[in-house]
C-alpha cells in the first residue's frame, strides 16, 4: 500500500509541484494551505511523512510543528521542512535553534526551494521507505 | 723782593699762629684798655672829691679865720689873712662878696685887695639865695672854685658894730678858686703809664700765644696734613696708635680712625670697580656707552670683537651704516626723559643682516642729570627667524583650522566657544563666547553623551554621532574632540571637528534598502522559479505518463509564473526609472469604477465587501489615467490582502472613496483588516518589502508613491494593528491652461 504524504505550503504552485512529484513516485498525497488545516488533515488522514513549509499565512509552519510534537498521537510522524530560506539565513538558523533550546525533536529532514527533486525524494525515503 | 715780602707777610698773616696771638692779644689789649679808662676815671673823680672836700674845709678854714676881722671890721686884717692864705699852694684866688653880691675882697696873683664896687654878679646873687656851700669846675677843667656863704649868726645881728638885721640869712660869701694842674698832670701820669703797660701786655700775650701755637699746635697739624695727603694718594697707613690725651692726639687718632674707614672703603670701591668693569666687559651681549652727541665713549669685548674699535665714532655710523641717528633712537629717548628704552634694530654683523634689540638706561651724574646713556644690545636673529618661521607655521596651521572643509570649534572647559573656522562661521553666523550646545543643537544643557567632556576627563581623542537641527532639517553629524594643550601639558581646551554626514548617512540608509532591496528581489525571483520549476516538471510528467490534465495545470503554472517575472521586470523598471506622467483629460470617478470592477469578482470569492464611496462623475481632471490606474489598484490588492490576513469571522470591508475639493483630488482605499504594526509602516514605501510571502513582489506600494509624487502629490497612511488601514492619495490639480493648451478640467 502506497504511503501516505501530507502536503502544507500556502503556495499553489508548490503544492502541485510537490503533489505530482510525490505521486509520480508511488506515494499517495494530501494537501493543505496552511497549518491550521495541516493539523486537521494530520489528524484526519495520519500521513506517514509530512511535507511542511515554514512560512505560511494563518498558522505558520513554526506554530504548527510545535503543536505536531507536542501531540503524542502523531508527534512521531517525521517531517521534512520544505523552505524558502537558506541554511544562512535568520529564520532557518532561528528555527533550528528554537527546535533545539526547547528539546523538541528535530525534523528528519530540511529541503531549500528550489526544491532539488532527487533531494527531497531521498529524504522522503530515508524517512518511511 | 718786594713781592717775596708781601707773599711772605701774606703767609704770615694767614697763618693760624698769627691769627691766634693776633686776637688773643687784641682782645687782651682792648681788655686791658677798658679796665684802665675805668679806672682813671674813678681816679680822676676821686682826685677831684678830695681836692673838693679841700677846698670846702679850706673855704671854713678861711671864713673862720677871717671871722673876728669880720666882727671887727677889720678890713685890713682880712686882706692880710686872705693874702697869706692865697699864697697856699693851688689857691689860685679868694674874693669875698657882700650880702649883695658886690665883692669886697679879692686876691689873685699872690696879693689881696679891697675892691669897692657896686656892680653886682647875677650869678653870686643867685648862689647868695640859696644859702648852701657850692663848688664847680671851670668849663677848661683847670680849676675848681667853691662858693660858701657867710650865715648870720647871733653874735652878728646883735653886734653893736653894723649889726645885720636878724632877718638877713645870709650876709656875704666866700669864693675860693683852686688849680687842678696838679691833679691834671697825675691823671695824665696814670693814663700813660695803663696805655704802656697795655701795650707792653697784648705784645707780650701775642707772643706767647703765638710762640705756644707755633711749638704746640703747628706741628700736630703739619703732621695731620702731610698724612691727609698720603690718605689722598693711598699711601697712609697707620700702624700704632698714637698716645697722650690732649686734644691734638684725639684728633689724631679720629683722623687715624677716619683714614682706616676710609682705605676699607675704598678698597671695596676698588674691588667693586674692578667687578664692574669684569661684568661690563665681559657681558655676553654688546654694551657701549653713548654721549650726547651719540659718540661712543665706551664698549664692551663682545662689541669690539664684533665690530672693532668704534670709540669716539657715532654709535650710529660704524655698525649701522648711518648718516644720521636712528629714527626711533631709543639713546634720545633716554636723554630726554631720563628712563630706559627698548627698539629693535636691524644691524650689519659680520656682513649679515641680524636683527638687535636695544635697550637704554640712563648714567646719572651726582646732581641726577643724565650725563651717558647706556646701551646694551642682544643678537637676536637666531630667535627672529625662529619667530618667523613659527609665525609662518602658526599661519599654515590657522589657514589648515580655517579651510578645513569641516567645522571647527575650539571650546574651554564650560563648553564656551573660543574659536570657530569660517566654514563654520559661514553656516552658523558668529558665536563666540556662546555654549556649544546652544550653537549646534538649540538646547541649554550639555549633550548626554559628550565627547568634549571626556577628552577634558582623559586627554584623549572621542567622537560622537549627532543630530543638528537647523531650519527645521535634520543634519546627522560625526564630532571628533580633540585636546589642545598648553606647554606644561595641561588641557586648556578641546577642539570639536565637526563633518556633515547627513548625505553619507543617506547613502548608508539607501544601502541598507538596496540590501533588503535585493534579497527581497531574489526571494521573490525564487518563488516565481519555484513556480516554474514545478510548471516544467508538471507540465514533463503530463507528457511522460500521457496525462492531459497535467499539460494544462503545468503549462498554466508555466505562464503565470512568467507573467509575474514580467511584471516584476516592469515593475522594477517603473520604481528605478524616473518616468513622466502622460497626462490626459480624465475623471476620476470613471477610473475608480474600472478599478473596483476589475477587483470585485475577487472580493467576492474573498467574501469583502467592496464599497464605492464617490460620485461617478467627479469632473474631468489632468492625470495620468494608467499611473493612477496603477497606484489605486496596489492599493485595492493590498486591501483585500489584509482582510483576507485578518479573516477572524468578522465582514470585511473594502470602501474606495474619491472627491475633489479646493483644487486637490483626494482618493482614498481602507479596509478593516489586519492593520500593520509600526515597523511594517515604517518600511512599507521601501522596494521589494512583502508581507505577502511568494505573491508580492513588494513593488506595488513603490510604484503608487512614485506615481502620487510624479503628480505633485503626497500619500498618507493611517493604521492600526487588527482594526485595519487607510491610504490617503492627494493630488494638487493641474490647469489645463498650463498644460499644452488642454481645457480646464475641474
Amino acid at each position: 500500500m502506497a504511503k501516505k504524504v501530507l502536503i502544507i505550503d500556502d503556495e499553489p504552485d508548490m503544492v502541485t509541484f510537490l503533489s505530482t512529484l510525490l505521486e509520480d513516485n508511488g506515494y499517495e498525497v494530501v494537501t493543505a494551505v496552511d497549518g491550521e488545516e495541516g493539523l486537521d488533515k494530520v489528524k484526519s488522514e495520519k500521513p506517514d511523512l509530512i511535507s511542511l513549509d515554514l512560512l505560511m499565512p494563518n498558522k505558520t509552519g513554526i506554530k504548527m510543528y510545535r503543536e505536531l510534537r507536542k501531540d503524542p498521537e502523531v508527534a512521531d510522524i517525521p517531517v521534512v521542512m520544505v523552505t524558502g530560506f537558506g541554511k544562512d539565513d535568520v529564520p532557518s538558523m532561528d528555527f533550528k535553534k528554537w527546535v533545539h533550546e526547547r528539546s523538541i525533536k528535530a525534523p528528519e529532514a530540511y529541503i531549500e526551494k528550489p526544491v532539488d527533486k532527487e533531494m527531497l525524494l531521498n529524504a522522503v525515503r530515508q524517512a518511511i521507505g | 723782593m718786594l713781592n717775596i715780602l708781601a707773599h711772605l707777610l701774606k703767609k704770615f698773616t694767614s697763618s693760624l699762629s698769627f691769627k691766634l696771638s693776633f686776637y688773643a692779644g687784641l682782645i687782651m689789649f682792648m681788655a686791658l684798655l677798658a679796665f684802665s679808662y675805668h679806672s682813671i676815671l674813678t681816679h680822676e673823680q676821686n682826685l677831684i672829691n678830695r681836692m673838693i672836700r679841700g677846698a670846702v674845709k679850706d673855704s671854713g678854714v678861711i671864713k673862720a679865720a677871717i671871722w673876728n676881722s669880720m666882727m671887727t671890721k677889720d678890713r685890713e686884717l682880712i686882706r692880710q689873712i686872705l693874702q697869706a692864705i692865697v699864697r697856699e699852694e693851688n689857691i689860685e684866688a679868694i674874693n669875698l662878696y657882700d650880702g649883695k653880691g658886690r665883692l669886697r675882697y679879692t686876691s689873685g696873683s699872690g696879693s689881696a685887695r679891697l675892691v669897692a664896687e657896686d656892680d653886682v654878679d647875677p650869678k653870686i646873687v643867685g648862689l647868695l639865695a640859696s644859702h648852701r656851700v657850692r663848688h664847680e669846675i671851670s668849663e677848661d677843667g683847670r680849676s675848681l672854685r667853691v662858693a660858701n656863704p657867710i650865715l648870720n649868726t647871733e653874735s652878728c645881728s646883735t653886734a653893736s658894730c653894723h649889726a645885720h638885721p636878724a632877718s638877713e640869712k645870709t650876709l656875704g660869701l666866700l669864693e675860693v678858686k683852686l688849680s687842678l694842674a696838679s691833679v691834671k698832670k697825675e691823671i695824665s701820669n696814670s693814663r700813660r703809664n695803663t696805655i704802656i703797660f697795655a701795650i707792653v701786655l697784648f705784645l707780650s700775650i701775642s707772643t706767647m700765644s703765638g710762640l705756644a701755637v707755633v711749638f704746640l699746635v703747628n706741628p700736630g697739624i703739619r703732621k695731620l696734613q702731610q698724612n691727609a695727603a698720603r690718605m689722598a694718594r693711598g699711601e697712609y697707613n697707620p700702624t700704632r696708635p698714637t698716645t697722650g690725651g690732649d686734644e691734638m692726639s684725639q684728633l689724631e687718632r679720629a683722623f687715624d680712625r677716619m683714614s682706616r674707614e676710609v682705605n676699607e672703603r675704598t678698597k671695596q670701591l676698588e674691588a667693586s670697580r674692578k667687578m664692574y668693569k669684569a661684568l661690563f666687559d665681559d657681558v655676553p651681549c654688546y654694551l657701549t656707552v653713548v654721549s650726547k652727541d651719540y659718540r661712543i665713549v665706551r664698549a664692551n669685548k663682545a662689541f669690539r670683537n664684533t665690530f672693532g674699535e668704534q670709540v669716539g665714532k657715532h654709535c650710529y655710523a660704524g655698525y649701522k651704516g648711518l648718516e644720521s641717528k636712528c629714527v626711533n633712537c631709543p639713546v634720545e629717548r633716554t636723554y630726554a626723559d631720563g628712563v630706559s628704552h627698548q627698539s629693535e634694530e636691524v644691524w650689519t654683523v659680520n656682513g649679515r643682516k641680524a636683527y638687535v634689540i636695544v635697550k637704554t638706561s640712563p648714567i646719572l651724574d651726582e646732581w641726577l642729570q643724565v650725563s651717558e646713556v647706556l646701551e646694551m644690545s642682544v643678537d637676536v636673529t637666531r630667535l627672529k627667524r625662529l619667530q618667523f618661521e613659527l609665525e609662518k607655521k602658526e599661519q599654515e596651521y590657522r589657514y589648515l583650522f580655517e579651510n578645513a572643509p569641516c567645522y571647527l570649534t575650539v571650546v574651554d572647559r564650560d563648553f564656551n566657544i573660543v574659536q570657530t573656522n569660517t566654514l563654520f562661521d559661514r553656516d552658523f553666523g558668529e558665536h563666540t563666547g556662546k555654549k556649544c550646545f546652544q550653537v549646534y543643537k538649540k538646547q541649554d544643557f550639555k549633550c548626554s553623551n559628550c565627547p568634549v567632556e571626556k577628552t577634558f576627563s582623559d586627554g584623549r581623542t572621542h567622537h560622537s554621532e549627532e543630530t543638528w537641527r537647523r531650519n527645521g532639517e535634520a543634519t546627522n553629524i560625526v564630532v571628533y574632540t580633540a585636546p589642545v594643550r598648553d606647554e606644561t601639558g595641561h588641557i586648556t581646551a578641546v577642539m570639536e571637528m565637526s563633518t556633515n554626514i547627513t548625505e553619507i548617512k543617506r547613502l548608508q540608509s539607501e544601502l541598507a534598502v538596496l540590501g533588503e532591496t535585493i534579497a527581497g528581489m531574489s526571494h521573490t525571483i525564487k518563488n516565481i522559479l519555484c513556480g516554474l520549476q514545478g510548471g516544467v516538471y508538471v507540465v514533463d510528467s503530463g507528457l511522460k505518463h500521457g496525462r492531459q490534465d497535467r499539460l494544462g495545470v503545468g503549462w498554466d503554472m508555466v505562464k503565470n509564473n512568467v507573467e509575474k517575472i514580467s511584471d516584476l521586470v516592469k515593475g522594477i523598471l517603473y520604481a528605478s526609472k524616473g518616468r513622466e506622467p502622460e497626462y490626459e483629460e480624465v475623471d476620476p470617478g470613471e477610473l475608480l469604477h474600472e478599478i473596483c470592477d476589475l477587483y470585485e469578482s475577487r472580493a467576492r470569492s474573498d467574501g469583502v465587501e467592496l464599497t464605492r464611496a464617490f460620485d461617478s462623475k467627479l469632473g474631468k481632471c489632468l492625470l495620468d489615467p494608467a499611473g493612477i490606474h496603477s497606484a489605486v489598484s496596489n492599493l485595492v490588492s493590498n486591501a483585500l490582502e489584509a482582510c483576507r490576513k485578518g479573516d477572524d469571522g468578522r465582514a470585511c470591508r473594502i470602501i474606495v472613496g474619491g472627491c475633489i475639493e479646493s483644487g486637490r483630488l483626494f482618493l482614498q482605499v481602507s479596509d478593516n483588516g489586519s492593520g500593520m504594526p509600526q515597523e511594517v509602516k515604517e518600511k512599507l514605501f521601501n522596494r521589494f518589502y512583502s508581507t505577502k510571502g511568494g505573491k508580492g513582489t513588494g513593488l506595488g506600494l513603490v510604484i503608487t508613491r512614485k506615481v502620487v509624487e510624479e503628480h505633485g502629490g503626497e500619500i498618507h497612511v493611517e493604521s492600526t494593528t487588527g482594526h485595519g488601514t487607510t491610504f490617503t492619495i492627494e493630488i494638487p490639480l493641474k490647469s489645463a491652461n498650463t498644460d499644452d493648451g488642454l481645457k480646464a478640467a475641474v
